[in-house]
């Protein structure tokens, strides 16, 4: 195998950050460099030094190469590939095309107030689907795509955990 | 009468809140431990604690009238704060309270029924010529009824629940073949949610600025008002950020709504502390909204801009003192902006985020103030609001203010949940909130991300992210899977191992 920069990227969406290995505690920016330096203490919990501030960090989930760091609060959801695996990844991403579906999930445990769409409905982007009320507030979800309903798995008063599949919906091309 | 004993009908910062300027006062606080909460922090401030945790009842205390009233006639207290919330607008438990000789801090059982019955409401401030949006003249009973006053008064409409308010029970209808529908809905959710069908209709404004004027009034029917709130950063008639003063009114404007909310409150005999609320719209116009007989989350920046406690307002006109300050006493000084925040997350909606607060290190200075209800190792439950603490920031004017705002939130240290912080630094920095010209529609139709950007902090995330991916692939030979031997792997293999991902 041909001598080659070992190198690891962080994707989210179609942004990418590319890192030499071994990895090392400094960030180039234009010329000049700086450090980061990852702490973990009594007082702050887990934390990242980087030009004389401290920012809170929290691993939200890990699992693989697949990461969503809440950093400074926000939230980051990143894959770690290898050169080779980023080449398979785009490959796949080509052949598999766009997906077909979108499943709705709970994005948290509560209760359905109010389902307004039926199966075979054909809704628009941003056209409300149904109201979960959790910690007393009506959260009202929209649908995240053009599509068709292809199932309604819930009813008004039924009570959801996470993550439970909500609806179904067919995205139209 | 006295205060001497003042049962916290409440939890969380509000009950803090209480029970800081009760101790100022010398006045003794008795506080409720439930089984959900048994080491809330609201606990540690209390002088007295009713164990009530062997409560079984499926209502939560705060709301059981009954048994409210029985742990104030066992505890000795000889009051009642309700705080914001739960029976704090529930004229039966107000009147309950006058039954057994305990006092209310708050209205009468009567102002609190008039205001809290928006059609009543409406009816009241019709009748003082106050100024309000065309609306149904009382309850609409029928679809085609509904049809009929919308025809009148022109699309878009609202729908509201009569027993409602605080933005809950409302439905807009833009075209009529939507009535029918949307009026079967309101009424189903307002027998639902506040156990009264009866709904009205009014002109809805599109658009509007959503401001409050504070009102003070004692029971020998003194009324004045504390200047303004502008409170139009909301989501779902969910305040978000509150300022005081606005930068919408000017002084004769703030003059006279200051004037016409005294007018409102008068026309119900109100004391106690109570919120008018009106909406503004485009041409400058105000429109009576309605008025809220309590306490609300947004009062300190009320205070900071009038050096005024209103806790201590209230618990002195509960006692049956008169108001302490006239009118041309009440100065309006500087400017205060309030965010709230909460346990929710932004990046999905805002959609609360409950969990164990691991620490909380809130900044502090002269020009800070914090109300809390929460210390490290508080949880944030689901079964109570998402509130973690409201940062309060003063200044000589709002450029002062924002600047400070912007700083203090940078040092705002919370960990355990996600919170409305990266809202409130995206927020700072949006010139359409800087120069004060957003409406209360701005967050849904105007913002296509709730959180801040930053270039930097994403490329940390990044870095942190191949950081722990190095981490667990530590041992060399693992990453030589992917790097190397990967390349040898049958497809089949290959593929079932992304499938798996």
């Amino acid at each position: 195998m041909a001598k080659q920069q070992k190198k690891l990227y962080a994707l989210m969406g179609r942004k990418k950050y590319g890192f030499n290995l071994p990895l090392t505690e400094t960030i180039r920016i234009g010329k000049r460099k700086y450090k980061i330096i990852l702490k973990e203490d009594n007082k702050y919990g887990t934390y990242v030094l980087w030009k004389n501030r401290r920012y809170p960090v929290e691993i939200v989930m890990s699992r693989q190469n697949k990461f969503d760091i809440l950093f400074n609060y926000v939230c980051y959801s990143f894959t770690v590939e290898t050169p080779f695996s980023l080449k398979r990844k785009q490959y796949l991403d080509r052949e598999k095309g766009q997906p077909e579906e979108e499943r709705i999930l709970a994005p948290m445990p509560g209760k359905v107030i109010e389902v307004m769409v039926r199966e075979g409905d054909e809704l628009n982007r941003g056209e409300p689907l149904l109201i979960l009320e959790a910690m007393k507030m009506q959260n009202e979800i929209n649908c995240p795509v053009n599509g068709i309903v292809k199932s309604v798995n819930v009813a008004a008063e039924e009570n959801v955990v996470k993550d439970d599949v909500m609806l179904e919906i067919r995205i139209s091309q | 009468m006295k205060i001497k004993n003042i049962l916290i009908a409440n939890r969380g910062e509000i009950a803090v809140r209480v029970m800081k300027t009760a101790r100022r006062m010398g006045i003794k606080t008795t506080v409720i431990k439930t089984a959900s909460e048994p080491a809330a922090m609201y606990l540690s401030l209390g002088d007295n604690v009713y164990d009530d945790t062997e409560n079984v009842s499926e209502i939560p205390v705060f709301l059981d009238i009954e048994r409210i009233i029985k742990i104030a006639l066992d505890s000795g207290a000889d009051s009642i704060h309700p705080g914001y919330g739960f029976l704090a607008e529930n004229p039966y438990f107000a009147q309950k309270c006058a039954d057994n000789k305990i006092i209310f801090i708050g209205p009468s059982p009567d102002s609190i029924y008039k205001m809290g019955n928006k059609i009543i409401a409406r009816k009241i401030a019709m009748a003082k010529n106050i100024p309000m949006t065309v609306g149904s003249e009382g309850k609409i009973p029928t679809e085609n009824e509904a049809i009929r006053v919308a025809r009148r008064i022109g699309y878009p409409v609202i729908i509201k629940a009569a027993s409602g308010g605080g933005g809950r029970g409302m439905r807009i209808v833009n075209r009529e073949e939507d009535m029918p529908k949307m009026f079967r809905m309101a009424s189903n959710e307002a027998d639902k949610t506040f156990s009264d069908h009866s709904v009205f209709i009014e002109k809805y404004i599109e658009n509007p600025k959503h401001i409050e004027f504070q009102v003070l009034g004692d029971r020998k029917g003194n009324i004045i008002h504390l200047w303004e709130r502008e409170c139009s950063v909301q989501r779902k008639h969910q305040k978000l950020l509150e300022e005081a003063p606005s930068l919408a009114l000017n002084d004769d404007l703030r003059k006279e709504m200051g004037e016409v909310s005294v007018k409102i409150a008068s026309a119900v005999g109100y004391f106690s502390a109570g919120t008018v609320e009106f909406l503004f719209d485009a041409e400058g116009a105000y429109y009576f909204m309605e008025m809220n007989t309590r306490i609300q989350v947004e009062h300190p920046v009320t205070e900071l801009i009038t050096g005024i406690d209103l806790i201590e307002e209230q618990i002195r006109i509960a006692e049956g003192q008169e108001l302490r300050y006239k009118q041309k006493d009440i100065k309006l000084n500087g400017w205060a902006i309030e965010c709230r925040i909460n346990a929710e997350d932004v990046q999905s909606g805002f959609s609360p985020s409950p969990g164990k607060i691991e620490q909380i290190l809130m900044p502090s200075g002269e020009n800070i103030r914090v109300d809390t209800g929460v210390q490290a190792g508080s949880v944030i439950a689901a079964n109570f609001d998402s509130m973690i603490a409201k940062l309060i920031i003063y200044g000589k004017d709002r450029k002062d203010a924002l600047a400070s705002c912007k700083q203090a939130l940078d040092k705002v240290w919370i960990k355990g949940t996600k919170t409305t912080l990266p809202f409130f630094r995206m927020l700072i920095r949006n010139s359409r909130f800087l120069d004060g010209s957003i409406t209360t529609s701005f967050i849904e139709n105007e913002l296509s991300t709730y959180h801040v950007n930053s270039e930097y902090e994403e490329m940390l995330a990044a870095w942190l992210a191949t950081w722990l991916f190095v981490d667990e692939n530590l041992d060399e030979s693992n990453l030589k899977i992917d790097f190397e031997e990967a390349k040898n792997m049958s497809p089949w293999l290959l593929n079932k191992r992304i499938i798996r991902h």
